[in-house]
C-alpha cells in the first residue's frame, strides 16, 4: 500500500495542529489540577491526577491567605471606572475626528497615534503621579489609566461606518452635537462600545506594572498585584497558589467566553487602524 | 461641513468635545513621553529632595561607553535577539496556522478561541502557569526530561531560561497574530484559490503567489505590532524571571535603573530614549523592504 503524498502532509499539518493544542491546553488543565491536590499528594508526585475534583480547601485557603476578594473587588471598580471615563472622553472625542469637524483632524489623530511608537514615559509619568498626591489612591490610578489608545481607534473606524447621511438629516431636524453623539450616535455604536469597554478591563485586569508601581497600600492592591504578593510569601506552596491564580484569573475567563466576538473583533479592528 | 445648529458658536463645540481625550492623553502620556527625552539629559534620581542638573549627554555616553564586556551590551544584544525570534517565529507560526484554519475544517473556532485565550489571561496568571509546568521540582517538564536521562532548572538556569522567556512570550502573544491573519485572509475570496487549482498550481504555488500577495496589509500590521511589542515588552521578565539567569533586556534595565536601588532616572530616561531609537530603526528598515518589494512586483 502506497500514501499518497498529499494524504502524508495532512497527516503531518495535524500532527503539527494537535501539537499546538497539546501546548495550548496542558498548562491550564494542570493549573487546574493542581488546584485540587493536596500539598503532600503534590509533594509526592506534582503530575499525577487529583485524588478528589470536590474538594475545595485550597481555594477557601487562598481566598483566606490572600485576601483575594478584597484585590477582585478592588480590580474590577478600577478597571470599570476607568472604562467608562474612557469609553466617554473618547466618544466625543472620535466622532468630530472621524468626521473631520475640527481643523487639523488628521494630525490630531495621528498625534493620538504617536503613542505606539514614542519613548516610554513612565518615570515622568510616575514623578507626575507622586507631584500631583496622586500616588497611592484609587483615583489617581483609575485617572492614569484613562487611555485614548486602541479604544479611540476602535471607535473611531467604526463611525465611518456610520453614513454621514445620519448626521445630516438629524441636523435637518434640530438635532444639537451634544444631543446627536449621546441620543443617537452611542446606541448605534453599542458593539464598538462594548469591544472597547472588555478590551479595557482586560488590560487594566492585567496591569502588573502598574499594579506594583502606583500601590504600596496593601488594602488598594489590584487582582496582579495581589497574586504577585501571595506568590512571593507561598511561592513553593503550589496548590493554594494554583487556586489562587485560578480565581484571579477567572472573571477573565468568564468575561472572554461570554463576548469573545467583541474581544476578537475589537482587538483585530484597533490593530489595524494602529 | 458641521450639519448641526448654525449659532455664531456651534463651531466650537467639536474643538470642546475632543479636549477631555486630548488633556488625558497630553498630561498623562504625551507630556511624560516628551519628558522622557529631557530626563536623558540630567541627573535626575527617584530619592526625594536631591538636587538635579542638566548633564548634557553624559547617560548616553555612559551607556556607549560601558565597553561589549558589560552587562549593557549583553542587554543590548539579549534584546535583539528577543525581538528578532519573536517577530520571526510567531510570525511563522501564526501565519501557518491561519491558513490551515481558514479551510474550516471541525473545531476551528474553538481552536482559534484556544490560543487567543493567553492574550485575555495576561502576563500575570501565564508566567505562574508555566512557572508550575516548569518546576524544577518533579514538575511535569521535568518528568518528560526524565525520560531523556536529563534534567534542568528551567527558568533558573543560565542557558535555558532565556530561550524559554522567548517562548512563554511567543505563547502569550501569538493568538494576537493568528486573528489578525485570520481576519486578512477572510479578505481573499474564494474564487481566487479555485482559478489558481484549475491553472495547475501546488499548494506552496497558490500560498506564495495568491495568499501572502493578498495578506500583505495583515503581514504588515503584525510584524509593526510584533517590533515595537518585543521591544519594549518587560512584564514577561519581570514576572518570569526578574532579569536573572541572563533574560534582562534594555526595557527591563530601564524599570530596574529608574524604579529599584539607586533609581538613577535620567540614566533609565536615556534607555527609553534608546530603545525609542531602536524600534524607530527597525520600523523603518522593515518599510524600506516593503517598498523595495513592492518595487520587485
Amino acid at each position: 500500500m502506497s500514501i499518497r503524498k498529499d494524504e502524508l502532509s495532512t497527516v503531518s499539518i495535524y500532527l503539527i495542529l494537535g501539537l499546538f493544542l497539546f501546548l495550548y491546553t496542558f498548562p491550564l488543565l494542570y493549573l487546574v489540577n493542581v488546584s485540587f491536590k493536596t500539598t503532600a499528594e503534590f509533594a509526592l508526585n506534582p503530575v499525577s491526577p487529583a485524588g478528589n475534583f470536590f474538594d475545595f480547601h485550597n481555594f477557601t485557603t487562598a481566598l483566606k491567605r490572600g485576601n483575594l476578594i478584597r484585590y477582585s473587588v478592588n480590580t474590577i471598580f478600577y478597571a470599570v471606572a476607568s472604562a467608562i471615563l474612557t469609553l466617554f472622553v473618547c466618544v466625543l472625542a472620535a466622532f468630530p475626528i472621524s468626521r473631520r469637524h475640527v481643523r487639523g483632524s488628521v494630525l490630531l489623530f495621528n498625534i493620538f497615534l504617536a503613542s505606539l511608537f514614542l519613548p516610554n514615559g513612565l518615570i515622568p509619568q510616575f514623578r507626575l503621579m507622586v507631584y500631583l498626591g496622586l500616588y497611592n489612591t484609587s483615583h489617581g490610578y483609575i485617572l492614569l489609566k484613562v487611555s485614548t489608545g486602541v479604544v479611540f481607534f476602535i471607535l473611531t473606524s467604526y463611525i465611518k461606518s456610520i453614513p454621514i447621511e445620519l448626521d445630516e438629516a438629524a441636523g435637518i431636524d434640530g438635532c444639537g452635537y451634544m444631543q446627536y453623539i449621546i441620543r443617537i450616535l452611542i446606541p448605534l455604536m453599542k458593539p464598538a462600545l462594548a469591544s472597547g469597554f472588555i478590551l479595557h478591563i482586560v488590560g487594566i485586569w492585567n496591569d502588573i506594572i502598574g499594579g506594583v508601581l502606583y500601590f504600596s497600600n496593601r488594602n488598594l492592591f489590584p487582582a496582579v498585584r495581589g497574586l504577585f504578593s501571595f506568590y512571593g510569601q507561598y511561592g513553593n506552596d503550589w496548590p493554594p497558589l494554583s487556586a489562587a491564580i485560578i480565581i484571579i484569573a477567572l472573571p477573565l475567563i468568564l468575561l472572554y467566553v461570554l463576548f469573545q466576538k467583541y474581544i476578537i473583533e475589537g482587538a483585530v479592528s484597533g490593530a489595524f487602524k494602529g | 461641513m458641521i450639519p448641526f445648529g448654525n449659532t455664531k458658536y456651534s463651531g466650537i463645540i467639536p474643538y470642546l468635545t475632543i479636549l477631555p481625550a486630548l488633556l488625558f492623553y497630553v498630561t498623562f502620556y504625551l507630556g511624560p513621553s516628551l519628558a522622557t527625552v529631557v530626563f536623558s539629559f540630567t541627573n535626575i534620581t527617584g530619592v526625594s529632595g536631591m538636587p538635579w542638573k542638566f548633564i548634557g549627554l553624559d547617560n548616553y555616553e555612559r551607556f556607549f561607553r560601558s565597553g561589549s564586556a558589560t552587562e549593557i551590551w549583553e542587554c543590548f544584544n539579549r534584546t535583539i535577539i528577543f525581538s528578532l525570534s519573536v517577530v520571526l517565529i510567531q510570525n511563522t507560526i501564526a501565519l501557518f496556522l491561519s491558513v490551515q484554519l481558514n479551510k474550516k475544517m471541525k473545531g476551528h473556532l474553538f481552536y482559534r478561541a484556544l490560543i487567543f485565550m493567553p492574550v485575555i489571561l495576561g502576563v500575570t496568571v501565564v508566567g505562574y502557569m508555566w512557572k508550575l509546568v516548569l518546576n524544577p521540582i518533579d514538575g511535569p517538564a521535568q518528568q518528560l526530561l526524565s525520560l531523556f536521562q536529563t534534567r534542568s532548572n528551567f527558568l533558573g538556569s543560565i542557558n535555558l531560561a532565556f530561550p524559554l522567556v522567548i517562548s512563554i512570550q511567543i505563547w502569550m502573544a501569538m493568538g494576537y497574530s493568528l486573528v489578525i491573519y485570520l481576519s486578512g485572509l477572510q479578505t481573499i475570496p474564494e474564487e481566487l484559490y479555485e482559478a489558481g487549482h484549475i491553472d495547475g498550481a501546488n499548494n506552496f504555488q497558490i500560498f506564495r503567489n495568491i495568499t501572502i500577495p493578498l495578506l500583505a496589509p495583515a503581514i504588515t500590521v503584525n510584524v509593526l505590532l510584533a517590533i515595537i511589542g518585543s521591544l519594549q515588552v518587560f512584564d514577561t521578565m519581570f514576572v518570569l524571571t526578574n532579569g536573572f539567569f541572563k533574560t534582562k533586556t534594555l526595557s527591563l534595565l530601564m524599570f530596574q535603573e529608574a524604579f529599584r536601588g539607586s533609581q538613577r532616572q535620567g540614566y533609565a530616561s536615556a534607555i527609553a530614549v534608546l530603545l525609542f531609537i531602536l524600534v524607530l530603526f527597525f520600523v523603518l528598515v522593515f518599510q524600506f523592504y516593503l517598498r523595495k518589494r513592492e518595487d520587485n512586483l
